[in-house]
């Protein structure tokens, strides 16, 4: 038998000689063995950021005489000329779409690597 | 449609997702239990105990796997790992009791079949031609691919499979004339 066909055959039979082993069960037993996902603490993630955010604008309540400045800057706000409001309001949109561009790009190549 | 490997690996990745892990672990269950059913020589409670180990150790290792091996040889070679791990334990490794192996070979138990005797040939080999014949020709990696599963030398491993076939034709001679 010439060498190539001789090496093919080979590689046949042993590839034949190793057929398809049934899951039965294996995948359950190895997930089984798993340890726990991480899903405890994402799960009280959003209640401590609320809980901390709600604390943080007390304390600023608090400490800013009843957010007083608050109705101040609101005022001061109303004298801002229009444009300016617009332009603010645009160049805070292309900052945070920005932001958003980035993070998604970094996520990307994270997740590639 | 049906994730890639990759694809599984980013969810498992990113949300800790064990369900993405469990189709990991069914698409590779067959030739990860049967490298090491080869390895272990048909030791077959020995070799999916490994192969749960395997399992195990890539989901806990899984963010040190960088996509630059296909997702099956990084696999291969945390099985070999725990393979070789615990041959080292049960001292059974490469070499030690080969001859014993051998010796315990009783010809008259051989199959007549073909398989059987592709089997048997193919136990009789050291664990290193084994090993590289297993990856490059019955589950089809490339040279490059089991040098990276095996951790050794690319030129070792085209020596090894080259010394396994050569064995394992002389052996089955009788089959191919």
């Amino acid at each position: 038998m010439n060498e190539q066909i001789e090496q093919d055959w080979l590689d046949r039979k042993l590839q034949e000689a190793a057929p398809y082993i049934e899951d039965d069960g294996f995948t359950a037993r190895v997930l089984q063995q798993l340890p726990a996902p991480r899903q405890a603490g994402q799960f009280l993630r959003p209640f401590i950021l609320v809980g901390m955010s709600a604390l943080a604008s007390a304390l600023t309540y608090v400490l800013s005489d009843g957010g007083r400045f608050i109705l101040v800057e609101m005022f001061r706000l109303t004298t801002i000329p229009t444009l300016w409001v617009v332009a603010f309001a645009m160049a805070s949109g292309m900052l945070v779409m920005t932001g958003g561009i980035f993070a998604a790009m970094s996520k990307s190549n994270h997740i590639q690597s | 449609m049906e994730l890639t490997d990759a694809g599984l690996v980013a969810r498992v990745l990113v949300d800790d997702d064990q369900h993405a892990f469990g189709e990991l672990v069914r698409r590779h269950q067959s030739s990860v239990r049967g490298l090491l059913r080869q390895l272990t020589r048909g030791d077959l409670a020995l070799a999916d105990d490994l192969a749960q180990d395997a399992f195990v150790r890539a989901y806990k290792n899984i963010r040190g796997f960088r996509g630059e091996a296909k997702f099956s040889t990084w696999l291969y070679r945390i099985a070999y790992n725990c393979f070789r791990e615990d041959a080292r334990r049960r001292k059974e490794l490469v070499g030690i009791n080969e001859e014993q192996w051998q010796a315990e070979q009783d010809p008259q138990t051989v199959d007549p079949g073909l398989r059987h005797d592709l089997m048997h040939a193919l136990s009789l080999l050291p664990l290193h031609e084994r090993s590289a014949v297993l990856l490059c020709c019955q589950n089809g990696l490339s040279h490059d691919e089991a040098a990276r599963a095996l951790d050794i030398p690319l030129g070792t491993v085209k020596t090894n499979v080259l010394r396994g076939r050569e064995k394992l034709k002389k052996t089955l001679a009788v089959w191919t004339q």
